[in-house]
């Protein structure tokens, strides 16, 4: 498979209250197309900084972030939100949906955002994606009305819908019941198998490292570990 | 654009009660400033009635050369034919009605007191069509209207010789009743002194001191003979149509005053806006200060709106983390929530105009009873009784709309703009 990111010595450091933290100290990693990536470590490993600069969410303090082989160090901020809506989805530990909008209307927002599909062809790409999520008899309730399995399997319809090449789970299981978790992790993997969707997480969770193809290991912002798991799509 | 509408509209729904008390705020505001505004513009036309009624008429023509010395009442300038010139004024569709006056400086005495008072000699039919003085009269102004007064005999007024109506607080200043007789002196138009004794037939009490503490009125049967006047006639007074809105009544009133200048180039025209200029001067800064308090209670509402949409930042910045990295960019993130200030201040601002119209409706036709509620009185040298009615201004009334919608526009942006600056990251790790 051929690499989609490839990161060259990333650093990041945070500047808090007069004194840098390190972040991330050093990062050399390669990400294959339809890749199933676990990122693991613990708390203030450095995971989430990492997800956020392969999400463009956050900049790198130096190193070289390739997707696609483009160069995303000398992108402005413009360009980064037209990658980040074009190419990237992001499912959040605690589900972030609007709680204004509808399950339908949750998962049409990335394309109402993207404004090159008609409302029909949005309604109907919605559907499609929530009934592909079990969800298709809940798609005019509100996320108060919802569990919590039923209101991140909303969120991974929202981050499929636009047919992302990379979606980046900031512990996506964290908030739910071992059952409803391991629901989640197969439906992710699913989609992993039929969309080639590349998946990245960042996780603590047990469950989710054994279905993933590959687990990195990050302690103190650098890579400890990086293990295939029996896949043969996996690069290290 | 249409999500952003969609979300904005939505979590004013959301928050009902929250969103409701902010627009309630709104609405007291916009209200009061339409109600306040009617209220003190319909006070300024209830005071500028009265100075025409009582004073001023609607305009007063003089000769140039008597304008010139008027502060001494002289009796060297009369107007050449005032019946011409009246027939002239009644031809103009504006005029209602006309009468002439002739003032001049006299002395009132008792024998032991003396004060210096303004005489005006008045024509007593034809100046009750010009002026409402007999409305404020007790006993008679000259066999025109008048409150008969206790214990007098309307018939034994009429026969009385010399004849004067003083001003209320003259007569208390002379202790002074109806029937009683008193002392004028004054100089006669060929400058020779003369006095004579009067009797008071009426006493006006109109609330206005520059009346009622220094004025005496005769008529001109009795100053022909007591200053010599021969007719003599210093000023023309002309009562136009009333109009509804005070803007027109001043533009009639130049309008008149430009013809009267025309046509009679030795005459000077002055309206009432110009003989009262000093009130109309106080009016402008009154209303100004009235308009600035109104506005502190508006700001007062704006600071609501700035809470309401500042609690719904802070309680939704992760959700603002979310969208933008979704794609939303900063600028819609801004019109998400100032949407929300909008949706508020559309809603305060429509409420508040139509409460501010019903109490503005109820103060035009049903109106505020001044007498009843406070009794007459004088407000800096304001005098007013009677019902105070409100006065239509939708120009007001659009402004304070408009004023509001403003005022929540900007309230929502400042936190809006806050949220928005957010790095995705940052509004994401927001607890």
């Amino acid at each position: 498979m051929e690499p989609i990111l490839i990161l060259e010595n990333v650093k990041k450091v945070y500047q808090k209250a007069q004194r840098s933290v390190e972040a991330l100290r050093g990062i050399d990693l390669t990400i294959d197309k339809g890749a199933l990536l676990a990122i693991v470590g613990p708390s203030g490993s450095g995971k989430t900084t990492l997800l956020n600069i392969v999400g463009c969410l956050d900049q790198p303090t130096s190193g070289s972030v390739r997707y696609d082989g483009r160069e995303l160090g000398g992108m402005t901020e413009k360009e980064l939100a037209v990658y980040r809506k074009e190419n990237i989805s992001f499912i959040f530990q605690s589900y972030n949906l609007i709680p204004v909008l509808t399950v339908v209307e949750n998962v049409e927002l990335p394309m109402v955002i993207e404004r090159r599909y008609t409302k029909k062809e949005m309604r109907d790409r919605a559907m499609q994606i929530i009934s592909s999520v079990g969800l298709a008899e809940m798609s005019d309730r509100f996320p108060r009305e919802l569990s919590g399995g039923q209101e991140q399997r909303v969120a991974i319809a929202r981050a499929l819908v636009k047919q992302p090449i990379v979606v980046l789970a900031d512990e996506p299981t964290a908030n739910l019941d071992s059952h409803t978790a391991e629901e989640i992790v197969e439906l992710m993997e699913r989609m992993n198998g039929t969309r080639e969707t590349t998946f990245i997480f960042s996780t603590h969770d047990a469950l989710v490292q054994r279905h993933a193809h590959r687990v990195v290991t990050i302690r103190d912002g650098l890579i400890q570990a990086d293990d295939a798991i029996t896949d043969e799509r996996v690069h290290v | 654009m249409n999500e952003v509408l969609r979300i904005a509209l939505r979590n004013v729904l959301r928050h009902k009660k929250r969103a409701f008390i902010t627009a309630i705020t709104m609405m007291v505001g916009i209200a009061l400033f339409i109600g306040f505004d009617s209220m003190m513009a319909g006070l300024d036309r209830l005071s500028i009635e009265n100075m025409i009624n009582l004073s001023y008429s609607s305009l007063k023509i003089f000769t140039n050369a008597y304008v010139a010395e008027r502060d001494v009442y002289p009796l060297d300038y009369g107007i050449p034919d005032p019946g011409k010139l009246a027939a002239e004024l009644k031809n103009d569709p504006r005029v209602r009605s006309v009468t002439q006056r002739t003032e001049f400086l006299g002395e009132l005495s008792d024998y032991h007191n003396s004060l210096p008072v303004r005489g005006i000699v008045v024509d007593p039919p034809l100046d009750a069509k010009v002026f409402t003085l007999a409305d404020h009269i007790s006993g008679s102004f000259f066999g025109q209207r008048g409150n008969p007064a206790a214990g007098v005999d309307p018939g034994s007024l009429a026969q009385a010789t010399n004849p004067i109506v003083i001003g209320s607080g003259l007569a208390v200043k002379f202790n002074l009743k109806i029937g009683d007789t008193i002392l004028l002196s004054a100089h006669t138009r060929y400058d020779a002194q003369n006095a004579d004794e009067f009797t008071v037939i009426g006493l006006l009490s109109s609330l206005d001191p520059t009346l009622d503490d220094n004025s005496v009125f005769i008529t001109y049967n009795t100053a022909n003979d007591f200053l010599d006047l021969g007719n003599l006639v210093t000023e023309t007074d002309v009562r136009l149509v009333h109009r509804v809105n005070l803007d027109e009544t001043v533009h009639d009133a130049t309008a008149v005053a430009a013809a009267v200048k025309s046509g009679n180039p030795t005459l000077d025209a002055q309206t009432f806006k110009e003989l009262g200029r000093a009130y109309f001067d106080l009016m402008n800064s009154k209303r100004s200060i009235t308009i600035a308090l109104i506005l502190v209670i508006l700001l007062i509402a704006a600071v609501g709106i700035v809470n309401t949409v500042l609690m719904s930042v802070y309680s939704r910045i992760r959700e603002v983390g979310v969208l933008k990295a979704l794609g939303f960019r900063r600028g819609e993130v801004v019109w998400m929530f100032t949407f929300e200030g909008i949706f508020v201040g559309v809603i305060g601002s429509v409420m508040g105009a139509i409460l501010g119209i019903l109490i503005d409706l109820y103060l035009i036709f049903v109106g505020f009873p001044l007498d009843k509620m406070a009794g007459s009185s004088v407000v800096g040298g304001l005098s007013f009784w009677g019902t105070l009615y409100g006065t239509w201004n939708p120009g007001m009334i659009v402004f304070a709309v408009l004023f509001g919608l403003a005022v929540a526009t900007v309230a929502a942006v400042i936190p809006a703009r806050k949220a928005a600056k957010m790095t995705a990251t940052a509004a994401l790790r927001f607890v």
